[in-house]
């Protein structure tokens, strides 16, 4: 490791280390521009100029070209340096607006806080100011062209990094232009991280902007709840409102990048721009009352229901977006007070796969996103990642771009930000190619030294798989995977079968013991569905069980924490008589759900950024969410009211976890029980570990101990049964459009893709369709209209339907659903 | 816009390279040979053809002095500016070219036949003052010189209407 | 007119030597030889380096030097570039001798390719010279039909192949790793090294970067012998011949082929027939836009890579540019700047931004507009430039250097009078 002294201090960095970062490791911050360390050091912008007294360089070098070596003597504050990073700055700012009173960077901007060090105050140049037009790019990004002091920190961090190819630099020399061929929409999904990444003001975050100057901010780090993988944030308020979420760096989760859903979804905490979309007041019947009134009536009820019928004639369902908190609260009500649930899922098999992903992941094999960008070989099974996980699609592009193969077995029209291999196998077919391409890759020396346990599922995994519709050869892709050291199995627990995770945790374990540093990384369907399943117990009724006993009568009453099974359930109409047969409905929520709206009793909940809360990403992360302010109706839109109040409008909401305790009237709950810490841990072995007297946990894993031998055989044959004819229909998510609290964000309407149901164009082809017809596909009792997109990078025999604002994919009566050719029609 | 068939030429052209990109410079120069410059339609085709986006040919059109992604007349004069063709009047020959054949500098003529742009050193020092006009060069620039250049030139054209 | 040496042997008015022509001076017999003969490729870099060529595209690296650069064991493909980009002000050397001798550029280049295994070859050239390109892929065939250049050159199992590729315009393009950009259809800004083109060029392969006028030297070194060449120079350190071109204020500018070390005044007075007629000679770049001026007290310095260094100047590409005493200093100095700051690829700031802020400083003093601080602005910034991403923006920086160095009262006097003594037009 090279020592070396910088500005008198000595320091020793690993090999590799620029000077910049040695610097930095000492806390000297020299000013840099064009370097940042998710895009490397390209020696652009020569700000970072410092005197190399001795050593292998000599005189002034840009600190971010250089590695830090042995013997290095360098100054920071040499008179030579000082000078030239001083002109550096003049240079840059002749030709910048100095627009800074009405720049939505001031006050966060690199430029101006360096060009304040440096000490300029005056331009000395005597010329005129180049000046540059505008483009539009979209509902997100403004573009402010003069402030640009070239950097190309945005192209690097566009095209190299995120892997998009429509913003870029363009012109020579002192008019060189960064933007788009054409005005128009970013087409990247990770266009915001512009606004972070440009060291002045010339991307800016639209629904920000010039709103608040920074300083004015409430800011806390936060944790985003789009999707599971609980991308850190930071979360800005002012006036009652969030304003913007920024990305915040976590090496081992997002690195310093957000995808831009979980940028601009936030506007569901405000209610929309005329908060009006927000339930912000307590209900009776629909009738407004105090969250008092509403906590009597929910838990007088309750007991009342309780003495009459038994405790398990009431039902908790929680959700994917509870916080962990929130969870454990649920979890212990229904155990202690003998209510059935608590109930997480609507889909049951959705929940099983999660469970048996989560049961199958041991500290070993788990990997981080980061862990993934380090993979030689990436195999994603069964997930859409752009679409159900956008950040880890960034993950996997770091891996691409270090030259990993990936490979996607998925029959969907996937599109990603790298070059991949792509078989687009049925549902039924994905563990077959990911068992033979595994297998593949087991030579016959490994297989010798594997286990008995180990041998036996080798064994039992397919060999062959027809790989004649994907055109793709799966021994020469096996080969590959031989080769590689670190490889990664990316799994879905969406669209495959209930085995599949349980095979892919089997398949990296084979990987593993045959020598291999494998990983395994799962993509859950929300941000808290990893402490879902830890919390559930194998024996959990699935919802489905739940509404039958509501139908018979047995269950009168039902508490929706944070959860809606209108949006979820596929069978809107039976739901809907279901839940019309309870004495009593509660709702705890902040979004204007269906259930909500519905609710005997409501109860306003706080979001994400209201309360302090935690979350447990897919490799087992806990996280920490802190308050980001104490929320209420936005003063937005207006001056603040004149009128003096004493108390805050829109201010009743409280964490659904207290809410529950609370309506429970379960004092001795809390008579074991101290603190939140204790609570979690109580329900949750898992997190005893992390230390529960130190609440709030945060970046901890709790990845639970691997039961032993935990090999299963896997299938050989395809799926057993009678195939049902025609089209089997697959409900996916897609960014934007379908998580739950982007649906209410009316930040992201500007960017809603428009409904479209997939279908092969050979399939379109031979049922007389093409691309861009409107379709009538015909469900029980109805049909949906929509229009259709075909596309040659799909497996046949599949409809892929994305659920999504604007279509009533709830119809379908059954999350799977077959559909003849004949009930698909143009019109 | 581009003809099948100057297409078909062009796909010839990139399927012999080490990779497509390395012929964007020769496609568009093939491209501005039969329309004169790059309009946005022709540089989406272009870049398709070369597996490239739009923004990314853009990125090459838009660096190069003699790729023209705005519209240009059917001769572009190129006047040398740089030192020697400076010392040796370039600015006269750029003030003679614009009157005589009614040319704006950095414009086009109303007749679309001329454009007139600066250019950096061609290389042609020796006999400056130079220009070049769609890949000739002229040197040694007189006035009696540019008007049988222009005058051949105007003349060329009335048998050869670009397309 | 000058005796023509080695590379201009085949001069004719008006067209360029013929295969059949460049065979009868000793054409492709170095490529008989040594390729045809299989003759170990470590043989060639040895008597290329030993011969003391240098490389002639400006910055005067050993040509064998930079050839062994490349790993024994390096990856196939490799390549290597001719770079005829030639965009230097004053610098129009290569495509005269491409007019001249093609074959000789084109054995050069193969001969080059064969001391390091190269598999393919591009012959990158600027859009103004397409004369030149059109010359040379059709020799390029007539070599190829003679068995010179393709598939199995001269039954030795050695393949290699040469295309043109046309340049779109631009200074920077000829700066060999911008060059590279340029070639793979990337954005011509330079990529600092390491790693080095020989290790990691073209498409992550070994590439090596040579002058035409380098390459076109290699087959009469082999032909000859390394101490033939090195005995061409007059000076003791020098070796071969050089490619001069002159242009400016004498009565025949051009370029003509002189003994590496050959006195400036020579070169002006018996080989470029003098000054102009009222004319007298006040100052010259000696080796393109971007060298120094040398003064009348220079006027005798042989033109050597190592005497120009002596003086604190460059010989750069030889391309000598003559000023007379009507030529107003900082107007010259202000059309230099405006030709690199319009050519900065825009890649490093000191390059984009500096130079157009001293070219407006330039055009203030010459307008009548400056002011005395500019000139210590100029000063600290020509040196400040130096401290860019490539040598453009230094390079640049070197005509005002010696402007202040040398004509500082011509400076002053611009700033006392408030406009320029020559009353010359300056273009803006
Ligand atoms: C801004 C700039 C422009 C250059 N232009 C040319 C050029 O037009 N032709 C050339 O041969 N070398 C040029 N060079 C030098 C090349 O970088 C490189 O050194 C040369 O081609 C190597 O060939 P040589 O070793 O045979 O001289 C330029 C260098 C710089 C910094
Ligand atoms: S000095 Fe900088 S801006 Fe100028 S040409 Fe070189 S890299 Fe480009
Ligand atoms: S930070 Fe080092 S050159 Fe920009």
């Amino acid at each position: 490791m090279p020592r070396l002294v910088i500005d008198d201090l000595e320091i020793e960095v690993p090999k590799g280390t620029k000077v910049i970062d040695a610097a930095e490791r000492l806390g000297i911050m020299i000013p840099r521009f064009c370097y940042h360390e998710a895009l490397g050091a390209v020696g652009a912008c020569r700000m970072c100029a410092v005197k190399f007294i001795q050593g292998p360089f000599k005189g002034i070098q840009m600190s971010c070209m250089i590695d830090a070596q042995d013997g290095m003597i360098v100054s920071t504050t040499d008179q030579e340096a000082v000078d030239f990073r001083k002109r550096v700055i003049e240079w840059l700012m002749i030709n910048h607006p100095h627009d800074c009173p009405v720049c939505d960077e001031g006050g966060q901007c690199l430029l101006q806080d360096e060009t304040v060090s440096s000490g300029h105050a005056r331009r000395r140049y005597p010329g005129k100011k180049r000046t540059y037009r505008n483009q539009y790019l979209g509902p997100f990004i403004a573009h402010e062209m003069n402030r640009c002091i070239h950097c190309y920190r945005c192209s690097r961090y566009y095209q190299e990094f995120s892997g998009y190819r429509d913003l870029g630099p363009l012109q020579i020399g002192n008019r060189l232009y960064f933007g788009r061929f054409k005005e128009g929409r970013l087409e990247s999904p990770y266009s915001g991280n512009l606004v972070d990444i440009c060291p002045t003001g010339v991307y800016t975050d639209i629904p920000a902007r010039y709103k608040v100057r920074r300083w004015d901010l409430q800011r806390s780090p936060s944790v985003c709840i789009h999707c599971a993988l609980g991308c850190n944030t930071i979360g800005n308020a002012h006036y009652r409102a969030v304003m913007r979420v920024e990305a915040r760096m976590n090496p081992y989760v997002n690195g310093y990048f957000l995808c831009d859903e979980g940028r601009f979804g936030f506007s569901y905490t405000n209610g929309g721009a005329d908060h009006a979309q927000r339930p912000w007041t307590s209900k009776i019947g629909g009738a407004d009352v105090t969250v008092e009134a509403a906590l009597a009536e929910s838990s007088s009820k309750l007991s009342e229901i309780a003495a009459v019928y038994g405790p398990e004639a009431i039902v908790a369902l929680g959700s994917a977006r509870n916080s962990l908190e929130t969870q454990s609260m649920l979890s212990r009500l229904c155990r202690r007070k003998g209510w059935l649930g608590p109930v997480w899922f609507t889909d049951t098999a959705v929940y099983r796969k999660v469970r048996s992903a989560v049961e199958r992941l041991d500290s070993g094999i788990a990997v981080s996103m980061r862990e993934i960008e380090f993979a030689d070989f990436v195999i994603i099974a069964g997930a859409d990642l752009l679409n159900e996980a956008p950040m880890a699609a960034i993950a996997v592009r770091q891996a691409s771009r270090k030259n990993a193969q990936i490979v996607v077995i998925d029959p969907r029209p996937i599109s990603l930000p790298f070059e991949f291999r792509h078989v687009p196998a049925v549902p039924g077919q994905i563990e077959r190619c990911l068992g033979s391409l595994v297998k593949g890759s087991i030579s016959k020396e490994e297989l010798k030294g594997l286990d008995s346990a180990a041998k036996g599922f080798c064994k039992a995994l397919p060999a062959k798989f027809g790989d004649k519709e994907s055109g793709i050869s799966i021994p020469e892709l096996a080969d590959q995977l031989m080769a590689s050291r670190r490889p990664v199995i990316v799994c879905g627990t969406g669209i495959v079968s209930e085995s599949t995770p349980a095979l892919a945790a089997d398949c990296a374990q084979l990987l593993r013991e045959s020598g291999k540093k494998a990983g395994l990384f799962y993509i859950l369907p929300g941000a808290s569905s990893f402490s879902s399943a830890l919390l559930s117990g194998p024996d959990a009724k699935g919802f489905a069980e739940i509404l039958s006993e509501i139908e018979q009568g047995s269950i009168k009453a039902l508490i929706a924490a944070e959860s809606d099974p209108f949006r979820d359930f596929p069978d809107r109409e039976r739901l809907d008589k279901a839940l019309s047969q309870l004495d009593l409905l509660v709702a705890i929520d902040y979004l204007p759900t269906e259930t909500v709206k519905r609710a005997s009793v409501f109860l306003p909940s706080s979001t994400v950024f209201e309360m302090n809360s935690t979350f447990v990403n897919p490799e087992g992360r806990v996280q920490h969410a802190e308050r980001v302010h104490a929320g209420g109706v936005p003063i937005w839109g207006a001056h603040p009211p004149r009128i003096v109040r004493n108390f805050i409008p829109g201010g009743d909401h409280q964490p659904a976890w207290e809410i529950l305790w609370k309506i429970s009237a379960e004092t001795s709950v809390l008579e074991s029980v101290l603190t939140l810490g204790e609570l979690i841990a109580a329900e949750m072995p898992a997190f005893e570990a992390t230390g529960k007297a130190q609440y709030p946990v945060n970046q901890a894993r709790i990845i639970p101990e691997k039961s032993e031998g935990s090999f299963v055989k896997p299938k050989t044959r395809p799926e057993q049964g009678q195939k049902p004819k025609g089209f089997n229909l697959l409900l996916t998510d897609r960014i934007f459009a379908s998580r739950e609290p982007s649906v209410y964000a009316d930040t992201l309407e500007g960017v809603f893709p428009e409904p479209a149901l997939f279908m092969h164009s050979e399939d379109a082809a031979a049922a007389g369709l093409s691309d861009g017809d409107t379709v009538s596909v015909g469900l029980e009792p109805g049909s949906i209209e929509v229009k259709l997109s075909v596309s040659e990078r799909m497996a046949r025999g599949v409809l892929i339907l994305p659920r999504q604002k604007g279509i009533e994919w709830q119809r379908m009566k059954d999350f799977s659903a077959w559909i003849a050719l004949e009930r698909i029609r143009k019109i | 816009m581009l003809s099948e068939e100057l297409k078909q030429k062009l796909r010839t052209m990139i399927a012999d390279a080490e990779s497509p990109r390395e012929k964007a410079v020769d496609v568009m120069l093939e491209i501005q040979e039969r329309h004169l410059w790059m309009s946005d339609e022709a540089m989406e085709e272009a870049s398709d053809l070369l597996g490239m986006s739009p923004l990314e040919l853009d990125e090459l059109a838009t660096f190069y002095d003699f790729i023209y992604r705005s519209p240009v007349g059917n001769y572009v004069i190129h006047v040398c500016d740089s030192a020697m063709c400076w010392l040796e009047g370039h600015q006269r020959v750029m003030d003679y070219i614009s009157i005589r054949a009614n040319v704006p500098i950095g414009g086009t003529s109303p007749d679309g036949l001329f454009t007139l742009l600066p250019v950096c050193c061609i290389g042609y020092c020796d006999r400056a003052p130079a220009m070049v006009i769609n890949r000739r060069v002229y040197g040694k620039l007189t006035p009696e010189k540019i008007d049988r250049i222009l005058d051949k030139l105007a003349g060329e054209n009335e048998f050869h209407p670009p397309e | 007119m000058a005796q023509p040496l080695v590379l201009f042997k085949n001069r004719h008015p008006n067209r360029a030597a013929t295969l059949d022509e460049y065979k009868q001076s000793g054409g492709y017999e170095a490529l008989q030889k040594f390729v045809g003969g299989k003759v170990d490729p470590g043989e060639v870099i040895r008597l290329v380096d030993e011969s003391g060529l240098r490389g002639r595209g400006g910055a005067g690296f050993p040509a064998g030097k930079k050839w062994e650069a490349v790993p024994k064991d390096a990856p196939f493909p490799r390549y290597l570039v001719a770079n005829a980009d030639e965009m230097e002000p004053g610098t129009f050397k290569d495509r005269i001798l491409l007019h001249t001798d093609p074959h000789c550029i084109i054995e050069g280049m193969i001969l080059a390719a064969y001391a390091f295994s190269a598999t393919k070859g591009f012959f990158f050239v600027r859009p103004s010279y397409d004369s030149s390109a059109v010359i040379m892929e059709r020799e390029l065939e007539v070599a190829r039909g003679a068995g010179f250049l393709g598939k199995n050159i001269l039954g030795s199992g050695y393949s290699f192949d040469i295309v043109v590729h046309r340049s779109g315009g631009r200074y920077i393009c000829g700066e060999a790793t911008a060059l590279l950009n340029a070639i793979m259809g990337k954005r011509p800004n330079p990529i600092k090294p390491p790693p080095y083109p020989t290790e990691k060029g073209l498409w992550d392969r070994p590439t090596v970067v040579n002058n035409v006028e380098t390459l076109a030297c290699v087959p009469h070194i082999l032909r000859n012998g390394p101490q033939w060449f090195k005995d061409l120079a007059i000076t003791p350190k020098g070796a071969g011949t050089k490619l001069f071109c002159v242009s400016g204020k004498v009565n025949s500018p051009g370029a003509e082929e002189l003994p590496m070390g050959t006195p400036l005044r020579e070169i002006i007075e018996k080989h470029f027939g003098g000054m102009i007629p009222g004319s007298e000679f006040k100052a010259c770049l000696p080796g393109g836009a971007s060298t120094r001026f040398l003064t009348r007290d220079h006027y005798d310095v042989p033109m050597d890579f190592e005497d120009l260094k002596a003086i604190g100047n460059r010989l750069g590409t030889a391309a000598i540019m003559i000023f007379d005493q009507k030529t107003c200093m900082v107007a010259t100095a202000h059309n230099l700047m405006r030709f690199f700051a319009r050519e900065s690829c825009g890649w490093c700031t000191p390059c984009r931004e500096g130079l157009p802020y001293m070219r407006e400083l330039l055009w203030l003093i010459e307008n009548g507009e400056g002011k005395e601080e500019y000139i210590d602005t100029l000063r600290s910034m020509c040196k400040q430039v130096w401290n860019s991403y490539c040598a453009l923006a230094p390079g640049a920086a070197e005509p005002v250097i010696s402007l202040l160095d040398f004509f500082e009262d011509e400076v002053r006097e611009h700033i006392r009078l408030k406009g320029c003594p020559f009353h010359a037009k300056a273009g803006n």
